[in-house]
């Protein structure tokens, strides 16, 4: 990356292992002052949590006592979430979910990227409309979505019995069988823009006098975009997709406000869930040991994430 | 020879067809990405500006017979007691986020810095401990949270907010940044401290105004997400003098259930700030991105 780290490497290689570390800390100790605050706040707001939420975990909370007076259950948190069936529809509506609202939000965003990436007159302005859902919040953009699929006076509903294709308005978010698809269209709504900007960003990396020598070449479009553009945009589309899951998969607001996991659980994600659990019937206990396997899941895609991540960085040499 | 030509032709065309074809495609495409991104919104806007009575008909009125700014009017006034909730409301917002935003430039900047910079036993490891943040849900973190926050007294306080929401924009924040800060060729801070000029004074001078794009995208991702959150500002704050907008409005919706005028209209007064914020702001974001994020 820089000649400055290049040579502190180089030290660093040549140096032994082991006994030297505490004095190169020592050697370094100015340079922990920069990240300091940051670290300091992370630790306040994660590290504690991270061990609470496991030692409640082990615990029962019944209703009406007070916190500190909870009972060691060992394991019995756990056993009781994975042998019920609410777990299990959750989950899966949970993998529905995230990876419906993924798939879609990126390859929509991909889509608007590349069809942007040509310069025409009102492209400017184009892009900036697309990019609104994403800017606004999440519980405006549910309410506009709540009064769209309203079952009396929605505007969908209205339109689709007007063309005659529905004798009266469908309930979209009353009905088990509609809501999770009505609600993933409200959440690609806000995501596609993300992965629009990410790729967007992406596509301007991307050498133009490659894509002109494959043009020369007599490589069609399709082959220019497959074998050059493609290939450029992989890091930035592991990265994206990356993102976009986790962000998915830690949605909230959105269903919360829109049915609050309804009708009979059929909108409820793992995080509406755990919130349900937590604070609408005061299982502590439980929801922390819920909110233990999330950690689980999340680590392993945490895995993944920072490999991407690095993967990045290892590229130029540098880390 | 005039074969030759005459099939070199035919390919060309054949060639222009199917680049015609894409470009179709991509029109098609767009103008129905633009419907569906505009569309609620339009929605959204039309029924603001009908009256309470209009809005709930069926088939609706596409478009509004009496137009009405009284939803508007209403919320805005701080005569009544809807106004001054609203108002009061979107102070919060505005005194949390800037807060947040302030601090959060404060705190990512020395860190993305370090981090691109210094070579100190530890610094792979924190920098991804810092980006793990992003990995876990709020939900996680609320009970925790509020009984820290409660043992340090911050409960029903903007401050909780303001800690919370810092850890949210840094991971992002400090990523784009140490990209920014990767790209800065060292040789001119070592030019400035040849000069003379000692480290500090060469990362103030020197480096900052070369990361400016850097740190304004930074500062608008902390300022919107801050304007957005929801569920920590929900379970932090019980006050109603204290709240934040978006959970303001889901108060005034479940005590208006149908009002969806006024509520389209708040709805639309709180999404104006960021957005426009953003839109003025759109090209650095961008551009941080490129450069920070996905060059590398």
């Amino acid at each position: 990356m820089t000649i400055a780290t290049g040579k502190a490497e180089a030290r660093r290689r040549l140096q032994p292992a082991g006994s030297s570390l505490l004095r190169k800390i020592w050697e370094h100790r100015a340079d922990y002052a920069y990240v300091l605050p940051a670290i300091a706040v992370m630790l306040i707001v994660i590290a504690y949590p991270i061990y609470y939420t496991i030692e409640l975990s082990f615990f029962n909370t019944p209703p009406g006592l007070q916190l500190r007076d909870k009972i060691f259950v060992g394991f019995n948190n756990y056993t009781a979430i994975l042998t019920s069936g609410v777990f299990w529809q959750v989950t899966f509506n949970t993998l529905i979910w995230t990876i419906a609202s993924t798939f879609f939000s990126f390859v929509l965003g991909f889509g608007a990227a590349l069809a942007l990436h040509r310069d025409f007159i009102g492209r400017g302005i184009l892009r900036a409309i697309l990019i609104i859902p994403w800017v606004i919040s999440a519980v405006a953009a549910s309410y506009i979505w709540k009064w769209i699929y309203h079952s009396d006076f929605g505007i969908i509903g209205a339109v689709l019995v007007e063309l005659g294709w529905a004798s009266r308005p469908p309930n979209f978010i009353d009905s088990v069988s509609t809501v999770l698809p009505s609600l993933i269209v409200v959440n690609i709504w806000r995501e596609f823009p993300f992965a629009m900007i990410m790729m967007t960003a992406g596509l301007q990396t991307v050498p133009e006098q490659l894509l002109r020598a494959a043009k020369v070449d007599g490589a069609s479009a399709w082959q220019r975009f497959w074998h050059v553009t493609f290939p450029h945009l992989r890091n930035v589309s592991t990265v994206t997709i990356l993102l976009l899951a986790v962000a998915n998969f830690n949605s909230f607001i959105i269903p919360w406000i829109m049915t609050g996991g309804g009708p009979s659980n059929a909108s409820h994600i793992w995080i509406t869930h755990i919130y349900e659990l937590a604070f609408g019937r005061q299982r502590w206990g439980v929801a922390s040991a819920y909110s233990v396997l999330l950690f689980i899941i999340l680590m392993t895609l945490g895995y993944f994430y920072v490999r991407a991540l690095s993967g990045n960085e290892r590229k130029d040499g540098s880390a | 020879m005039s074969t030759v030509s005459a099939t070199a032709a035919r390919g060309q065309s054949a060639r222009r067809l199917r680049i015609d074809g894409w470009r179709w495609g991509g029109r098609f495409f767009l103008v129905f990405m633009l419907l569906y991104t505009a569309l609620p919104m339009i929605w959204m806007l039309l029924t603001s500006i009908k009256s309470g009575f209009a809005a709930m008909q069926f088939p609706p009125q596409w478009w509004p017979d009496q137009p009405t700014l009284a939803s508007y009017q209403k919320l805005l006034d701080p005569q009544n007691s809807v106004g001054q909730d609203f108002l009061r409301f979107f102070w919060n917002s505005l005194i949390v986020s800037t807060a947040t935003t302030i601090l959060s430039v404060i705190v990512a900047v020395p860190a993305a810095y370090a981090f691109s910079r210094f070579t100190f036993p530890g610094r792979n490891f924190l920098f991804f401990a810092v980006l793990l943040r992003n990995m876990f849900p709020a939900v996680i973190f609320l009970v925790p949270l509020f009984i820290l926050m409660r043992a340090i007294g911050l409960v029903n306080t903007h401050g909780s907010l303001v800690l919370t929401y810092l850890t949210f924009g840094l991971p992002l924040a400090i990523w784009l940044l140490k990209g920014f800060y990767d790209n800065i060729p060292v040789q001119l801070e070592q030019a400035a401290r040849i000069d003379g000029a000692t480290r500090f004074q060469a990362f103030v001078l020197i480096v900052m105004p070369l990361s400016t794009p850097g740190i304004i995208a930074t500062a608008i991702y902390s300022f919107i997400g801050a304007w957005n959150e929801y569920i920590y500002a929900y379970t932090f704050l019980s006050k109603n003098e204290q709240l934040t907008l978006p959970v303001g409005i889901q108060r005034f919706f479940s005590e208006n259930t149908t009002d969806f005028p006024g509520l389209m209209a708040a709805s639309f007064m709180m999404s104006v700030p960021v957005v426009v914020l953003f839109l003025l702001l759109q090209r650095y974001f961008v551009r941080a991105l490129t450069e920070g994020a996905v060059k590398h």
